[in-house]
């Protein structure tokens, strides 16, 4: 049996097609399974309904008493947005440091600041648990910018160090010459051009902020509690409130969407726009 | 100001945080596993006991040498899943379109979700009872009916690494793309005029020219691979039994459940020099020779 050219194009097409289906399913199936737990009433929750009475009753309870998400939620949105406000500036002079001057063994100071994230936060949590402690930083939103920050800056500086190598000098001399400062130079010149950089960064910064879930398990208790560690407080011993982890999982994955359109573009745009040359 | 001040001045705040976050920490971690320290019974260091709480690890704590199998198992299992899954997904989407980028944008979401829900969610989805992960297996296969997922050790091995891939395979293939586009569809054409197969082209034009793009992948996945704690925190609790206890999972316990820091540090400090080994492979990759980066 043989197929003709025509035959063998749409068997692709379909095929194509069936495994392109069969990849959403797989990764939007659990993501929507979550998001439409959240709005099912408890009777439906253990069912595999699809179509049931949408309640906001969730909702609603998680923000109420014994849950108060509402504090933990702001906590969430203070700690990220702090943490992105704070560190993308530092990252970017850092970026343009390394990017523009010399140093003596540069590249084992980069090395360094790329080794950092390969250092497993079970080593050094200990030591930051106890220094929190002495310094007061325990359960408190300070404290928790302060972490987040050190997780972030690294992979920061590297993602900026990239954007900013490929801005060509001669303007920057050009403005040097005629007597500018170098903060001018980063305000006036390199900023404008590096702000989808700064974007990208920045978004990136935002997720494994709003995400992190190891050292707030460890460096808060009560005060500054994020909404990630609040997830296991659904699952006690005297029940397990699966509806209501789905609700407050449906607040966590909120920034998320937006997020993963701009994250799909940097990757494929960056990588596309050197193929049409 | 001179430019030789400014260059350090514009590295500091960076720098000072990274150090003090990080840098002084490390060094802590270290001296502290050279200590006997309970934090049930004193609030600071009580004894310097040297390479004790290293000896015990590998001498006389079954519990370690499990919880070191199980990583390795863990690291092999989610690294080659996620990089071959990647490689399945990437191959499929590498096409220009609409279908083809919005399909990308959807893969990408699990990248953006938080670990500690996906962790509690699958925990969810696999319920014996009530769970649509079991309910879905046991339409497909009956016979897997009777099976409690994260009831054996073997089968909650399997969803701990299944739960891993699923959150890095998408970022991992985004990665691919970028290198699979990047190859001229020139040189792609010429072969199928010369009537190769799209599987003899897979094996000689594009796996050749993908192979920098895997290693970089395969390595910088065993690096979180080591470090991942969420999933077998929320999903498996390292249960059954010990049956998922990584080494990070393994500290963790030692240090904020049993207060015992010195031996925790020391469990920890370990799977850094794991660590170090596999990170010193990465950094040839990205910095191959002496080329400045």
């Amino acid at each position: 049996m043989s197929l003709t050219r025509k035959q063998t194009e749409d068997l692709q097409m379909v095929l194509r097609g069936a495994a392109i289906a069969l990849v959403i399913t797989v990764f939007l199936g659990p993501i929507l399974w979550i998001m439409l737990t959240a709005f099912k009433p408890l009777s439906d929750v253990y069912t595999m309904a699809l179509f049931f009475e949408p309640t906001l009753d969730n909702f609603r309870q998680i923000f109420e008493r014994p849950f108060f998400l509402g504090s933990k939620l702001t906590n969430s949105v203070i700690i990220s947005t702090f943490t992105v406000l704070i560190g993308i500036p530092c990252a970017l002079l850092a970026a343009y440091s390394f990017s523009r001057f010399p140093f003596r063994n540069k590249k084992l100071m980069f090395f360094g600041v790329l080794a950092t994230q390969f250092v497993p936060p079970m080593v050094v949590i200990l030591p930051i648990f106890l220094m929190f402690r002495t310094l007061g930083l325990l359960d408190t939103k300070i404290g928790m910018i302060w972490i987040n920050l050190s997780i972030v800056l690294p992979f920061s500086i590297w993602m900026l160090k990239g954007f900013v190598d490929s801005i060509p000098v001669e303007m920057e001399e050009a403005a040097l010459v005629d007597g500018a400062s170098r903060f001018r130079v980063i305000k006036d010149i390199v900023l404008p051009v590096c702000v989808p950089g700064l974007f990208i960064t920045g978004i990136f910064c935002f997720i494994f902020s709003w995400n992190d879930f190891l050292h707030a398990l460890i460096l808060t208790r009560k005060e500054a509690v994020t909404l990630p560690v609040t997830l296991g407080s659904f699952l006690t011993e005297e029940g397990e409130r699966w509806e209501l982890m789905a609700a407050t999982g449906t607040i966590i994955l909120l920034p998320m969407f937006a997020i993963s359109y701009f994250i799909q573009r940097h990757f494929v745009h960056g990588a596309t726009s050197g193929s049409d040359r | 100001m001179h430019d030789r001040h400014i260059k350090f001045l514009l590295i500091m705040p960076a720098f000072a945080l990274v150090t003090l976050t990080i840098l002084y920490p490390l060094g802590y971690a270290v001296s502290v596993s050279f200590m006997d320290w309970r934090l049930s019974r004193s609030r600071a260091p009580t004894d310097f006991v040297g390479l004790q709480n290293y000896v015990r690890a590998f001498t006389d704590d079954p519990s370690f040498w499990n919880s070191m199998q199980v990583t390795i198992i863990f690291v092999l299992g989610s690294v080659l899943g996620a990089v071959f899954f990647a490689l399945l997904i990437a191959l499929l989407l590498s096409r220009q379109g609409t279908v083809y980028s919005i399909t990308r944008s959807i893969v990408a979401l699990p990248f953006a979700m938080s670990p500690a829900l996906q962790g509690t969610s699958f925990r969810f989805f696999l319920n014996p009872e009530f769970g649509i992960f079991d309910r879905i297996i046991d339409k497909l296969l009956p016979f897997a009916a009777s099976i409690d997922w994260l009831g054996s050790g073997f089968w909650a091995m399997t969803w701990l690494i299944i739960t891993d891939i699923w959150n890095w395979a998408p970022f991992l293939s985004l990665m691919m793309i970028a290198g699979l586009l990047s190859i001229p569809k020139e040189t792609l054409d010429a072969a199928a005029v010369d009537g190769a197969s799209s599987w003899k082209r897979f094996w000689t034009i594009i796996l050749p020219l993908l192979a920098p793009v895997l290693a970089i992948t395969c390595v910088l996945k065993a690096i979180f691979s080591f470090k991942m704690f969420e999933y077998v925190y929320l999903l498996t609790g390292g249960g059954p039994g010990e049956k998922t206890s990584t080494m990070t999972f393994y500290a963790y316990r030692q240090g904020f459940v049993a207060y015992d820091m010195g031996y925790s540090s020391a469990v920890a400090v370990l799977l850094a020099v794991l660590l170090v080994f596999v990170s010193l492979v990465y950094f040839r990759l990205i910095f191959p020779k002496d080329g400045e980066t």
